[in-house]
């Protein structure tokens, strides 16, 4: 059996603006937003003083003298919508977003999965005041009587569906508000004196848009809508409430966010590389920090671990009051398992300690080096942070070759008829000529080894065209 | 645990006693007498490819799970050439091996040529020393290395930073070499093994923990594999007429 849960979320319009109701002397500030200069909705400390909707800009001033009044902002609420349907993804696949204020949830088939109703309103309940926001809830077999019993506080579910309708008010039918006019004439108040009338009666009076409504409310007519579908960027945020100043008070936030992103991540079935964090100082102005990996990653602790080493070298201009967390390029899922038997003790993929260097060091700090099928040494061997798949080199090397190739070859003093490099260098075998790159800029050496008075030996070439002298290796 | 220790050394029976095993097991532990007879011994080394200086080196080998010290000066004679065997070993195990603050680029061909995976190899660039110790003790708790090689340069190093680096090598098979100057040879250090190089094809073992010290041992060159490029020997083309008259007057 369906069943369906709808969190309205009443406040949004005011919640999702996020207003700043620190007053200078700490106490809380009302807050009010308007609509076209009427109040919309009012917090808490403002409808204590007298603010209720529908009132004009002069009253609420007249009211309250300190409120601060903020414009209503409709695409920041889709935004927060959003963003919550995101989170309830989490819960239940079957979801969809309703009247500017509502989510409709399906969680009759998921009940098993967290281990009951009331386990499940628990978490929902967490999860959402930690995000702080406030919402009514509603539980039947259909969503739209989902949304109805939203509105009542004493909801008795064990009770048949007509019964728990009954004192709910016809106006709450906001999208009929002709037929519900028409009844009130009539003294039809609550949905109780509409059920007990017949269904040909009630269609005859309020057409065929009303009943279709009625019916979906009780069930016996399929209520039909596309379900959420995730987007495919995360993107989420995390305000304190006040001001952060220690960067280590960031993390439990972070922590936080990361775990909603890998949450998101499992449930569709994704993977990031990159990930960026905003963090927002008390003037909105922003900084971003990057925070790479090297394969794709759905591990919220890894990610934790990349952050922390960030943050460990973040240096807070000013204060921060709120985190963000952006993830663009998403990836398909795919997971590796560990060698189970030849593992050396190894806990970690390979690629872990990369990330960790990564990302303290620095992206250029870390190089790898790779081969080349080309003859002149600098050409041969390279090194880079970033290196393509190393080509297998199937040339037989077992010519004398240093083990240390200088980043690029040193020209080589003279003293007396004698090389010169940590002292005098006396050549020992060679030539052995080098010559390549004709069809460009062409290069033509003699190598050497030559070996100073300790014993340490040196690759050294002259370069025939410039006729001049160079070290290039080290053979140790 | 005293008196367990006691009981056991009194029965004659101390190898075989489970709690001294775990302790003689521990590679932290030092073992006063000439211990090369002991089982354990032989159980870490990783062969450094020379039959000479595993005879003289205590595990048969290279002591992974600690520390190595390798003094030298300049370029170090020869200094990563006592390890191209090892390193061709640990290549099979298919993790990396990172190179710490290295003077140079390595040869890529030549590592390719001796049989090690030059895609397992990393060099690491810290800016600081506080980067380089970091990097260092990263690398070698990880797990993810067979092999760490870290050239410490010419800063003095607290006894207690490089305790920390041993003690992260511990409980682990990394072999794990830092390169130090000749000077830090009169500083105490808690490295399991400290050699010098002076010269190619000779090992001088300042300090070993429960081996032979102060002893030179000889690489002979009769192991090297043959058709791999070798670095201590000199080439097999032609000497001294070519050589002798290289136009030096550039």
């Amino acid at each position: 059996m369906s069943l369906w849960l709808c969190l309205r979320f009443e406040q949004l319009p005011l919640q999702a603006l996020r207003p700043d109701t620190q007053g200078c002397e700490g106490q809380l500030l009302p807050v009010v937003v308007l609509e076209k200069q009427r109040v919309v909705r009012a917090c808490d400390q403002a409808a204590a003083l007298g603010v209720r909707p529908d009132m004009g800009t002069a009253t609420v001033r007249a009211l309250a003298e300190d409120v601060r009044l903020l414009e209503r902002d409709p695409q920041q609420e889709q935004n927060c919508l959003q963003q919550l349907c995101c989170w309830a993804y989490s819960i239940t696949p079957t979801l969809y977003s309703w009247r500017q204020d509502c989510l409709l949830l399906e969680i009759g088939g998921c009940l098993n999965l967290f281990r009951g109703l009331q386990p499940l309103l628990d978490r929902i309940d967490t999860d959402l005041s930690l995000r702080g926001f406030s919402y009514c809830q509603g539980l039947a077999p259909t969503p739209k009587a989902a949304w109805l019993l939203s509105h009542r506080d004493d909801d008795n579910q064990q009770d048949p569906l007509e019964q728990r309708l009954a004192p709910l008010p016809l106006k709450l039918l906001d999208d009929f508000p002709r037929q519900t006019d028409a009844l009130a004439k009539a003294g039809l108040w609550q949905f109780g004196d509409i059920l007990d009338l017949s269904q040909q009666a009630l269609g005859r009076r309020c057409g065929k848009a009303f009943t279709l409504f009625m019916q979906q409310v009780l069930g016996t007519h399929y209520d039909e809508r596309p379900d959420f579908q995730p987007p495919q960027t995360f993107s989420d945020h995390y305000w304190f409430g006040y001001e952060v100043k220690a960067n280590q008070e960031l993390l439990p936030a972070m922590q936080m966010l990361l775990q909603s992103l890998c949450q998101f991540l499992r449930n569709a079935q994704l993977q990031c590389q990159q990930l960026e964090w905003q963090l927002f100082g008390i003037q909105r102005q922003m900084s971003r920090l990057q925070v790479r990996c090297s394969s794709s990653q759905a591990d919220w602790q890894e990610w934790y671990r990349l952050t922390e080493l960030k943050i460990e070298q973040l240096q807070l201009k000013t204060g921060v009051e709120g985190l963000a967390l952006h993830c663009e390029s998403l990836s398909a899922g795919h997971y590796n398992s560990d060698d189970l038997f030849n593992n050396h003790g190894q806990h970690e993929p390979l690629h872990s300690l990369l990330d960790r260097l990564h990302n303290r060091l620095g992206l250029q700090a870390v190089h790898k080096i790779a081969c080349r099928d080309e003859h002149l040494p600098e050409y041969a061997s390279y090194s880079s942070y970033q290196v393509a798949q190393a080509s297998s080199l199937t040339k037989e090397t077992t010519q004398r070759r240093p083990f240390w190739l200088m980043p690029a070859p040193q020209p080589l003093g003279q003293q007396r008829q004698q090389l010169n490099w940590n002292g005098p260098l006396q050549l020992l075998a060679g030539p052995e000529r080098i010559e390549d790159n004709w069809w460009m800029e062409a290069i033509s050496r003699d190598y050497y080894i030559a070996q100073n008075p300790a014993g340490q030996l040196y690759w050294v070439y002259r370069d025939r065209l410039e006729k001049q002298w160079f070290i290039q290796g080290v053979f140790a | 645990m005293n008196t367990a220790i006691n009981n056991a050394l009194s029965s004659n029976a101390a190898a075989h006693h489970p709690a001294i095993t775990q302790v003689i097991r521990r590679q932290d532990t030092w073992l006063g007498r000439d211990s090369t007879s002991t089982p354990q011994a032989k159980e870490y080394g990783l062969s450094s490819g020379f039959s000479s200086l595993d005879r003289e080196l205590y595990g048969q080998g290279w002591p992974t799970g600690n520390t190595i010290e390798l003094l030298s000066d300049g370029g170090g004679l020869g200094a990563m050439g006592l390890f191209l065997p090892a390193m061709e070993k640990l290549s099979q195990q298919g993790r990396w091996q990172i190179f710490i603050a290295p003077p140079y680029m390595p040869y890529a061909p030549l590592l390719e040529a001796r049989g090690i995976d030059s895609g397992q190899i990393l060099l690491v660039h810290p800016q600081n020393r506080q980067d380089l110790l970091w990097s260092i003790e990263q690398a070698l708790r990880s797990g993810t290395c067979s092999s760490v090689f870290a050239w410490l340069g010419n800063d003095n190093y607290r006894y207690s930073e490089l305790r920390k680096l041993q003690l992260a090598a511990a409980n682990s098979d990394v072999l794990s070499v830092l390169f130090r100057t000749r000077q830090a040879g009169k500083q105490h250090s808690p490295a399991a093994l400290r050699m010098e190089m002076k010269e190619y094809r000779r090992v001088h073992i300042l300090k070993q923990r429960g081996g032979n010290q102060y002893i030179d041992v000889d690489l002979s060159s009769d192991e090297d594999t043959p058709g791999q490029p070798q670095l201590w020997e000199l080439p097999a083309y032609p000497e001294g007429d070519a050589c002798a008259t290289p136009a030096l007057s550039a």
